[in-house]
């Protein structure tokens, strides 16, 4: 069951806060023992300022009520910190939250501007106060301060990592559409061949880019266009291939999902045909099974263990509860998509079917497969028909006819031979003219 | 000739050289021995030698020094007079060259008067000519900047004369009366000199042996002989002057070993005596740093040793050279304060300071360049030697030796913080190790720790027995095993990513080529592929040196080779194909000279190609490669010739198979099999008639299968190969007798499994290449008839030809206009597979799978983003990936307009489609 899983490939390039999600999820699907998330939980939380959680866990952890003696400490000293903080950047916070000051301000000189703020409120503060805010969990705090430290801030290192910041922080609050701006701001600054010094750097950051918008884009509604989008791009592409095979997951689901996409996707098959050998789950075996070998029985093992890795996928098995029935839309999708591919590319060489083999292989019984072909059929995506006697599906022969092909061949002739006739006399007047 | 040795033979110097004579003669050299042989000769010789006239040249040698001296005194005297620096910085030259010689006629400690005094009145007169200074304002350019660097010279020059001068100043009458007269009488002294030279020779030439004959042989252009002479003689003193240890000091140690150094190159100087006389000396150097510049210029004398690009170091000269490396780097471990180093030119005497000097002592050399001198000795040495002697092997056993030397130097370099140096060691390491597989690295890892032991012994043994025990003794600190991690791998990784991290452009690169062939022999595919990809070595080997892109050959080959092996055919014929196009394979690989029928070589390019040959034992099996190549062309042409049988624009993806193949059609009666080129022929023929058990049959008798160490797996995946690939053909080529074909058949035909079988056919259906479908309950395929009518098919040929016509039109506009047709270009692809008619449909797939083989062949050409190997300066092994990325991704994009073909290699990353 937790073969399949990822959070130990994902989790490395994912904030610290960002993994609690995962951490979540796992727990909740009981895939590993409680104990060992527990843990791995107040590890986590160790390095952050959210001392409390961690007493927390710790106490459910050992069925204790004290906790140990150095985080204790460490509360104390989180919030003497916070509070040193604050004070720090209280004159810059309630200049901003006072709409007089900017009087303060004048119009036309911006170099005083920015002058004036460094020297009399230290934006510095404001970054700090926003990074410990953050540390302590309260992300929206955080995500406020981190706006207006960008507006302010004129160091560009500092505020690449702010809008980092501000993303994770959006994220964390869940608001995705927030998120995705952010998300879009982040990319152009990562494409942005200046602000890195290293191919290498910017790889990395691509690649963190591309774990953290994970988040945002299973939850944004169109989050599946948008993560083909962003990863099938060659530079992340490469990035992928290079060095997180393990999102070719995702990017397979959302091509699966997504019926668009087919021109990109027979490119993405031959990628994942390169990586087979770096990455493989069922997901992309799936793939490889429909449009690689052309193994059937072998595609329709895997649809059923890939309803198992989308259930297991923080990501992917996200639940929706309606009422009091939870369903996880993705999986629904994911196998109606899949089970299309496999009939698509089965009645491509076949010329006759029988219902019932048909039916075993989308994983349907006959009536459902019946229904399901029949709607095929009506709304014109199959050019097939039932044969009710004998119970099979015949396809009608798709040749193109000759004459057709005939006049296809002719029909940019005339064109070609009217555009090299204007060229000609063109060519003649500016000949004569001169 | 034996005349000359007469003199030697009767002298007392023969025994106290002898030790030192005879270890020369154990080193087996000719000239040794013939010289050893003359000279008993000599012995018994009667008087009757006596009367030779050659004699009388001989003798005159010591004045004729003398004489020349003057002359150049002379010289001198006249350059002064017109204020000439430029000849005198000449003449002075040419006077220190003849003190050397005079110092050596007359074996004398004390340097001639007439030099002295020379030097004083040079001295003088440059006082005089700086103190002028409007004289020096208003000189040549030239004879400003001889009179400069005369200044310098003669400072550094009079240093070692200092006592002499100042005595000479002092009194200079007392030492010779008539240096204060006139020029004039001071010629006349020389031709008093010359004169009575005459009588002396006459009496040489009466015969009279006298003493002054150890002199008198020292003729300096005489023969080999001559200096095997000298030298030995020179040893006699040596030893003389250093005989009782206690008189001998760091000067005069010194100043001997500058008077060797100064012989080196010299045309009279012995290569093997100048060993011998430096091994001495370094065991009587007194500081370590002396015996550290001793030593590196021992080691300079014994790479010296053999002249001349072609011949290889003795063997013996080669070890002893290696232990006399490792000597110094016990030397730099047990003195750290000692540095080594070739940028800057040492004090005179910095190797003064002794053992327990505190600062930095700076001795000048470059231990890098003396390890990479020895690999290429050895390696020269490997060349040269007959591969199926005994010697051979024995020579191989040697390279652990050097392994540990090369260990050692690389361990040193990185405590002393020379990465860049020490990723140059390693390279050497590197290729040493990079084409032996896990057996034979586990071989060379045994043989390392067995024969050290026997050696070690040995070397105790030796060392006992030489001469005088050295002053400065160093333990020996540094190890003289090498540590071999179990793995070859393990330490191809460790010594790479230190290159990678550390090394130049062309280090890195051949660290890469050698990683990429390692990973290859150890079937990785997949990541030697990606290494090849991702450094982009394929776009700038043409721009490397021939020595690279020798391995970068050798790494192509085996590269295919594992493709083969793991059986991806396909990249395993794009690896290969490339090295065959040209029929130059020995040459690629260096291996072997082919004769060219069409065009001589001049011997240069025949030397040259000689030198950089590959040892044996690193060859990769030509026949191996030969089989792999051929069969690879095979498994894809066949059934390309069976899609196309009637197209005559069928693409053709092996030109080398496919000339073969018409040559073996040709013959009239085809014999049974020989080489390994019948034997892929008769194996195609069978496979075109879609007899895969025969095919196969025929390919394993090949012996060169025992080359390979997964041997039955590697023919397993060949048999299944074979057979999917005698299904297509049977397919391609039957299609138009059936009209529906079961799967059972099928199956039962071709001795594959219904799933295989199933799929293999239903590829062939997507792709287009059948025009058939599957009918699923029973099991059967139905094939459609979609061969056009007669009418259609010369409509479709009329289309085409409108179509070229069209184009024709365009071209010929385009020429006229110059250009302007940009569209044409792009859409010709389009309208050329309309145009091609005939198989309408089936054509066009193909050409949209040759895009897709192009793009992914732009792959390699990794479109415009070339980033170099040095880009990933820096970068870890497991980040490396990163450096390059896929930028053939991009590529890909473009594919139809790019042209792979012209490329070194053009690999195909992922399956056929």
């Amino acid at each position: 069951m937790a073969t399949y899983d990822l959070t130990q490939r994902i989790a490395p390039n994912l904030d610290r806060h960002l993994v609690f999600p995962l951490l979540e999820f796992l727990q909740e699907r009981q895939m590993y023992p409680d104990e060992q998330i527990l843990k791995s939980k107040i590890e986590l939380l160790n390095k952050t300022n959210m001392v409390d959680y961690a007493m927390d866990i710790h106490k459910s952890l050992y069925h204790t009520e004290d906790v140990p003696q150095d985080m204790v400490e460490r509360r104390v000293e989180v919030v003497a910190r916070l509070k040193a903080l604050e004070e720090r950047a209280a004159p810059i916070v309630s200049f901003l939250q006072n709409p007089n000051s900017f009087q303060d301000l004048r119009a036309n000189d911006q170099h005083y501007n920015l002058q004036m703020l460094h020297d009399r409120y230290q934006i510095e503060a404001l970054y700090q106060y926003a990074k410990f805010q953050f540390e302590c969990g309260n992300y929206s705090g955080a995500a406020d301060y981190l706006y207006q430290y960008r507006a302010l801030c004129t160091n560009s290192e500092r505020r690449l990592s702010a809008l980092w910041g501000k993303m994770a922080a959006e994220i964390l609050m869940q608001n995705w559409d927030i998120a995705l701006e952010e998300l879009n701001q982040l990319k152009e600054k990562v494409d942005d061949p200046k602000s890195f010094t290293s191919p290498l750097n910017q790889m990395q950051s691509r690649i963190w880019l591309m774990h953290w918008s994970l988040f945002i884009f299973f939850n944004h509604d169109n989050g599946r266009t948008l993560i083909i989008d962003l990863f099938n791009q060659d530079k992340y592409l490469n990035a992928i291939q290079t060095n997180a095979p393990h999102l070719l997951r995702y990017l397979a689901t959302a091509f699966i999902v997504n019926k668009r996409r087919r021109p990109q996707f027979k490119d993405f098959i031959k990628v994942i045909q390169q990586e087979q050998n770096s990455y493989k789950d069922p997901i992309t075996e799936f793939l490889a099974c429909v449009y690689v070998n052309y193994d059937f029985d072998g595609a329709q093992k895997k649809m059923k263990e890939c309803e198992e890795v989308i259930l297991n996928d923080p990501f992917l098995g996200k639940r929706v509860e309606d009422s009091n029935f939870a369903t996880v839309p993705l999986r629904d999708e994911f196998l109606e998509n899949a089970r299309l591919f496999i009939f698509e590319t089965y009645c491509r060489i076949h010329q006759r079917i029988d219902m019932a083999v048909l039916a075993e292989k989308l994983n349907l019984n006959y009536e459902e497969a019946q229904r399901w072909i029949v709607n095929l059929i009506r709304n014109s995506k199959l050019d097939a028909k039932i044969d009710a006697k004998s119970g099979t599906v015949i396809m009608e022969p798709t040749h193109p006819n000759v004459y057709e092909q005939l006049i296809d061949h002719t029909k940019g002739l005339s064109g070609r031979t009217y555009k090299l006739v204007g060229q000609l006399l063109e060519h003649a007047q500016t000949q004569a003219a001169r | 000739m034996a005349s000359r040795f007469w003199t030697q033979g009767g002298s007392d110097s023969e025994e106290e050289s002898s030790d030192y004579e005879d270890d020369v003669e154990n080193e087996g050299v000719e000239t040794t021995t013939q010289t050893a042989g003359s000279r008993y000769l000599q012995a018994n010789a009667s008087d009757s030698d006596d009367s030779d006239g050659q004699k009388r040249v001989v003798r005159s040698a010591k004045d004729k020094r003398f004489e020349e001296m003057a002359a150049t005194v002379d010289q001198m005297k006249n350059a002064m007079k017109i204020n000439d620096w430029v000849s005198l910085q000449e003449s002075f030259d040419k006077i220190n060259k003849q003190l050397d010689k005079v110092m050596r006629v007359t074996e004398a400690e004390k340097v001639p008067t007439l030099y002295i005094k020379a030097l004083v009145m040079l001295e003088d007169f440059l006082n005089q000519a700086m103190a002028n200074k409007e004289a020096k304002k208003k000189m040549s350019s030239s004879n400003a900047k001889a009179l400069n660097s005369m200044k310098q010279k003669l400072k550094k020059n009079n240093k070692q004369y200092e006592d002499l001068i100042n005595k000479y100043r002092e009194n200079p009458e007392s030492e010779e009366v008539k240096d204060e007269d006139e020029e004039s009488e001071e010629e006349e002294e020389d031709e008093d000199e010359e004169f009575e030279e005459d009588p002396d020779n006459i009496r040489a030439g009466s015969g009279s042996d006298n003493d002054d004959d150890d002199d008198g042989e020292e003729a300096e252009d005489t023969n080999d002989s001559g200096w095997v002479r000298q030298t030995g003689r020179r040893d006699k003193s040596i030893d003389k002057q250093f005989k009782n240890p206690s008189e001998i000091t760091w000067e005069n140690v010194n100043k001997k070993f500058k008077e060797v150094v100064a012989a080196r190159g010299r045309k009279g100087t012995g290569r093997f005596e100048q060993v011998e006389q430096l091994t001495f000396l370094m065991k009587v150097a007194k500081t370590p740093a002396q015996k550290l510049e001793i030593l590196f210029s021992l080691i300079s004398a014994q790479f010296d040793v053999n002249p001349g690009l072609s011949g290889h170091m003795p063997i013996n000269v080669w070890k002893k050279c290696v232990v006399n490396m490792l000597i110094v780097l016990d030397i730099l471990t047990q003195y750290p304060n000692i540095v080594v180093n070739d940028m800057v030119e040492p004090d005179e005497n910095e190797t003064q300071k002794a053992a327990d000097y505190n600062g930095t002592i700076r001795v000048w050399g470059n231990l890098v360049a003396f390890v990479e001198r020895i690999d290429v000795e050895f390696f020269k040495s490997l060349q040269s030697i007959d591969p199926h002697t005994r010697e051979y092997v024995e020579r191989l056993r040697d390279e652990p030796m050097f392994l540990v030397l090369a260990q050692d130097v690389q361990e040193y370099l990185e405590q002393a913080g020379e990465f860049k140096a020490a990723s140059k060691v390693a390279l050497r390491r590197v290729e040493l190790i990079y084409y032996k597989p896990q057996e034979v690295y586990d071989a060379m890892r045994k043989l390392a720790e067995q024969t050290d032991e026997g050696d070690d012994g040995e070397k105790a043994i030796e060392e006992e027995s030489r001469g005088p025990s050295a002053f400065i003794s160093v333990p020996e600190l540094v190890p003289r095993k090498p540590t071999f991690p179990e793995n070859s791998r393990t330490m191809m990784d460790m010594l790479v990513s230190l290159i990678y991290k550390y090394g130049d452009e062309r280090t890195k690169a051949r660290a890469m080529l050698c990683d990429i062939y390692h990973h290859a022999l150890l079937d990785e595919f997949s990541t030697a592929r990606d290494l090849l990809l991702m450094s982009h070595l394929q776009d700038n080997v043409q721009q490397m040196d021939v020595l690279s892109q020798i391995l970068f050959n050798r790494a192509m080959a085996q590269l295919g080779l594992c493709a083969f092996r793991v059986g991806l055919v396909a990249e395993g014929h794009s690896c290969l194909s490339e090295l065959y196009s040209g029929g130059k394979v020995k040459e690629l690989l260096a291996q072997g000279i082919s004769q060219s029928r069409y065009h001589e070589k001049t011997p240069e390019q025949e030397r040259l190609e000689r030198r950089r040959q590959m040892p044996y034992h690193m060859h990769i099996n030509l026949e191996l490669l030969e089989a792999v190549h051929l069969i690879c062309a095979m498994l894809l042409e066949v059934p390309n010739m069976a899609a196309n049988t009637h197209g005559a624009k069928s693409k053709v993806i092996s030109k080398t198979f496919r000339r073969l193949l018409e040559v073996s059609e040709r013959q009239t009666f085809t014999g049974p099999p020989e080489n390994v080129r019948d034997h892929v022929m008769a194996a195609t023929r069978a496979l075109t008639k879609g007899d895969f058990q025969k095919a196969f049959d025929v390919i394993n008798s090949l012996d060169v299968w025992r080359l390979l160490r997964n041997r039955e797996s590697v023919l397993e995946m060949l048999k299944a190969k074979i057979k999917e690939e005698a299904l297509r053909t049977y397919l391609f080529t039957f299609t138009s007798s059936y009209d529906s074909l079961s799967l059972d058949q099928l199956t039962k035909m071709f001795d594959l499994s219904e799933v295989q079988t199933h799929s293999i056919v239903s590829k062939m259906m997507i792709n287009e290449e059948l025009h058939a479908s599957w009918d699923q309950p029973t099991h059967c395929i139905i094939f459609h008839d979609v061969e056009h009518s007669r009418l259609q098919a010369l409509a479709f040929q009329l289309t085409e030809k409108l179509s070229i016509l069209a184009e024709s039109n365009e071209r010929a506009m385009e020429s006229r206009t110059g250009g302007g047709l940009d569209l044409s270009l792009r859409r010709r692809d389009q309208d050329y597979a309309a145009g091609t008619g005939a198989m309408g449909g089936k054509w066009q797939d193909n050409l949209s799978y040759n895009q897709g083989r192009q793009g992914r062949s732009g792959f390699t050409g990794g479109g415009g983003r070339s980033l170099a190997l040095g880009q990933a300066g820096g970068y870890s092994r497991g980040q490396l990936r990163g450096s390059g990325g896929y930028s053939g991704r991009a590529a890909a994009a473009r594919g139809s307009q790019m042209d792979g073909s012209n490329r070194m290699v053009s690999l195909n990353k992922g399956v056929r489609v």
